[in-house]
């Protein structure tokens, strides 16, 4: 990208010839040492990167464990002066975060360390996917009876005949507050 | 005084046992005197538990240290306002303070009552008084706050003694909040007894039409308002007091408190189409019996020690008995409903897809899966021991992804429920009122993603927002301009006029522009930060937009505690804003630490800054501070929902319709009257 921007640069036509020379002279020194350069750069950048990261990596981590000093609480937010506990999960999770090791690796050594129960979230598969499975066949279910209900006061629709016997004072009169009442809200 | 209290439980238990006996003779007798005498034996139970409940508050502030229960919660440097709240710290005080707002309930309920609805009310006393004698059983033999301390003295013989001093109460209790949430929860907890008293009572005695659903209508919006409101004070409790910068953490016992109000919510919605159209009336009788198994559910998960939390009180022996009354409940409801099924049909149909009544069928849906989503999520760690044998966590991260689409799914029906009509709704009908709502709610979130806006759910939830807010308000501007062009007011006058005429209409809009605010609050989560450093005097930090700066550090000795504070200047763009002063208190009574947080809140973020202790390897003071945008939205949307409740509770003023009287009628016409009365009441009790 760098080598790019510097070919794509040139210097205004107006410069006079010695000028022009030692433009010239520039870019292809530029040129050289574009690749070293690009690599320090790609290098000091990356660094800035990782240590970003790395603290991002092991934050967000951290919220997907549970703090197993007995607090019940995420491990990012266990609120325990000098919880030795929480201190060591966190510190081992930065340095396995440093080591570059991969979200799944860490999440399952701390798994194999402290047993299931570190996770904050049930696992998706297996018996305690049912845990996620649950609301999802709640809803599923209550759908299907919502429109089963719905279906069943459509169907049970009566059509009156357009003539029929007259209506007293009396039917009229309920007929109105019945309206009112249905209709007021 | 401790005798007394105890006299006075157990003479409770007694009248409670007559009332609940005569009550079901009365029922079978008919006898009038016989009702009478049930009733009044349900009010003296009321009053036995008053004297109960005094006497134990009478032995916190005389620091009688010869009672168990005030030896293990008070002390005697513990401020008066906080052996008040000490009464209910414990597991037997609380149940007792239970029996107390129950009874508070249940007397008003009498006594409004007595002498009305003959053929309703032995069914309510006797549902009531069961209810009672459950908890007096507790209070009395299963968990007695009166214990008093004994040893064996020189003669071997068990002599009464008396400690010097108490160990204390709780510190994360020793906080303002606390003496008022547990009362506005229970309140919560207990006020659902009434509508499950009267549902179970009309189902019992086949008690004809809607009335019951008329009667218990502001019983059940008592007990729901408080339940929402002690919901979130005990969330500001959390926020305040126990310094990890949240307000709601998915803690079984908060899911406890949360899984009855959802159910209500649903039945607050629901029992309109009961009352409007006489349907879902299977409905919402089993959301009436759900609701209070739930509070019943609820007080078992917090004292049973069946799943851990924070809040829960001392493992104990007591799950059995709450599991045993809700298994006796279910059945008793189950067996009701059955042998009475019939008298719960339906009177009239659905003649649209897109009509109110279906908008309520999915608002009830989308509550009762939030509500199966909690349930699940709390109980399966349990489940998955008892089949699997291996200990899992269902924790907050859990509980945010399923609750997050529900949430956003019911706030998309807050808004369209208002825009459609009962019964039926015409799609020119729906577009004209959803089309301008719904193209400025997604105008704004294109203005959010230009600002920066790159949540997915923060995005829907600030279109939504705006496309709730915009309904309620047309809603109000509508109906305020009819008016205005009737009477000639101007429109503020209109509309307050509008809202006295149907206050539980527009007191329930006014709760739902509350939890619109209180979604947006919680949205705000989405951009927290947190930041934690060690700061000795002199030591800077910059948060977001403040720079704060550790002045001092000093330590002072109050008389019920020990303290080590910091102060810290919080400067804003070079300009200091404010100095807080975050805590953490040692309790020599308990050698127990608590956190007081310091918080600068404004309408945009709070700055949440903890004095988390020193460090173990330094010594040097840890301040952790957190930037919480939006928090003050919560808060504010919960008094608005409060003030939203307590104006749907006001009786509605019925309209009159002013007609200018015809001063002379010309002969041979009929002169119109100067003043049309209002409509009589048909039984329905109104408007509201």
């Amino acid at each position: 990208m760098i080598r790019s921007l510097i070919r794509s640069w040139t210097p205004p036509s107006t410069q006079s010839p010695p000028r022009r020379a030692r433009w010239t002279a520039l870019r292809r020194g530029l040129r050289r040492f574009a690749p070293v350069f690009a690599l320090a750069v790609a290098v000091a950048l990356s660094t800035g990167m990782l240590q970003g990261q790395s603290s991002d990596r092991a934050k967000t981590l951290g919220g997907k464990l549970i703090c197993m000093c007995g607090c019940n609480e995420i491990l990012t937010q266990c609120n325990h002066v000098g919880c030795k506990v929480s201190g060591a999960m966190l510190q081992e999770m930065d340095q396995r975060v440093s080591a570059g090791d991969s979200d799944d690796l860490i999440l399952q050594s701390f798994v194999q360390e402290y047993g299931t129960q570190v996770m904050a979230e049930p696992p998706t598969h297996g018996f305690n996917g049912l845990a996620w499975a649950i609301p999802i066949m709640a809803f599923a279910m209550g759908l299907g009876l919502v429109i089963t209900v719905i279906h069943h006061w459509r169907q049970r629709v009566v059509m009156a005949p357009a003539a029929g016997a007259s209506v007293s004072p009396e039917m009229m009169a309920r007929a109105r507050r019945e309206i009112d009442r249905q209709t007021d809200d | 005084m401790d005798l007394f209290g105890s006299f006075a439980l157990l003479l409770a238990f007694l009248c409670g046992l007559y009332a609940f006996g005569a009550g079901i003779a009365a029922i079978a007798t008919r006898k009038p005197l016989l009702i009478k005498s049930a009733r009044n034996a349900g009010m003296a139970v009321c009053v036995l538990i008053w004297l109960g409940f005094g006497s134990l508050a009478y032995l916190f502030f005389t620091d009688n240290f010869s009672m168990a229960y005030v030896v293990e919660h008070s002390n005697r440097t513990l401020p008066a306002f906080f052996k008040f709240a000490a009464i209910w710290s414990g597991q037997q005080g609380s149940l007792l303070f239970w029996s107390f707002l129950l009874s508070i309930y249940v007397f008003s309920a009498l006594f409004a009552y007595r002498g009305k609805h003959p053929e309703l009310m032995p069914y309510v006393g006797v549902v009531c008084a069961g209810v009672q004698l459950f908890f007096l059983t507790l209070n009395n033999f299963i968990a007695s706050p009166f214990q008093v301390l004994g040893a064996a003295g020189a003669t071997g013989t068990l002599q009464w003694i008396a400690r010097a001093d108490g160990n204390g109460l709780n510190p994360l209790l020793q906080y303002t909040e606390m003496v008022i949430h547990p009362p506005i929860l229970y309140s919560g907890y207990t006020g659902f007894t009434i509508p499950f008293a009267f549902a179970l009572g009309a189902l019992l005695g086949r008690y004809p039409g809607e009335k019951w659903i008329h009667l218990t209508r502001r019983w059940t919006m008592i007990a729901w308002g408080f339940q929402g409101v002690g919901i979130l004070l005990g969330a500001h409790w959390a926020y305040a007091v126990l310094g990890w910068g949240g307000y709601w953490m998915w803690d079984p016992v908060e899911n406890a408190s949360l899984m009855p109000w959802l159910t209500a919510t649903a039945f607050l919605h629901s029992v309109m189409m009961q009352e409007k159209r006489g349907m879902m009336r299977v409905w919402n009788v089993w959301l009436v019996f759900t609701t209070f198994l739930l509070t019943i559910f609820g007080t078992f998960l917090t004292r049973s020690g069946v799943v851990n939390s924070v809040h829960a009180f001392a493992q104990s022996t007591i799950g059995p008995w709450f599991l045993g009354f809700i298994g006796l409940t279910l059945l008793v409801c189950i067996v009701a409903y059955w042998r009475n099924r019939d008298y719960l049909r339906s009177d009239n149909n659905l003649d649209s897809l897109v009509s109110r009544e279906s908008s309520f069928l999915f608002n009830n849906l989308i509550l009762l899966v939030a509500c199966i989503a909690v349930i699940s999520g709390t109980l399966f760690p349990v489940l998955s021991e008892w089949i699997r044998g291996t200990k899992i966590s269902v924790g907050a991260p859990f509980f945010n992804k399923v609750n997050l689409p529900i949430g956003l799914f019911l706030l998309f029906l807050t808004g369209i429920g208002p825009l459609l009509a009962w019964r039926k709704t015409s799609m020119s009908s729906l577009r004209r009122n959803f089309g301008g709502p719904m193209l400025i709610g997604l105008v704004a979130g294109v203005v959010g993603i230009v600002l920066g806006l790159r949540n997915f759910y923060v995005t829907v939830c600030l279109i939504l927002s705006v496309f709730v807010t915009l309904t309620i308000l047309l809603e109000f501007y509508r109906g305020a301009r009819v008016i205005a062009a009737r009477t000639g007011s101007n429109l503020f006058s209109s509309v307050a006029q509008l809202t006295m005429r149907n206050t539980r209409r527009y007191g329930g809009y006014i709760v739902h522009f509350g939890i619109v605010l209180i979604f947006l609050g919680i949205s705000g989560t989405a951009f927290n930060q947190d930041k934690q450093m060690e700061m000795p005097a002199g030591a800077e930090m910059q948060i977001g937009p403040y720079h704060l700066t550790n002045q001092d550090f000093d330590s002072t000795q109050e008389p019920n505690y020990l303290t080590e504070r910091a102060t810290i200047a919080v400067d804003r763009g070079g300009r200091q804003v404010i100095m807080l002063y975050p805590e953490r208190r040692f309790y020599p009574a308990n050698a127990e630490s608590g956190t007081m947080v310091a918080i600068y809140s404004t309408l945009k973020e709070d700055l949440y800054v903890v004095y988390a202790g020193r460090s173990p390897e330094t010594q040097k003071p840890v301040i952790h501070a957190y930037l919480n945008p939006l928090v003050k939205w919560i808060w504010l949307g919960g008094a608005i929902v409060a003030l939203g409740t307590l104006l749907a509770l006001v009786p509605s003023r019925q309209p009159v319709l002013a007609i200018r009287a015809v001063e002379v009628a010309p002969a041979g016409t009929v002169a119109v009257p100067a003043r049309i009365p209002p409509r009589k009441d048909d039984g329905y009790g109104g408007h509201d």
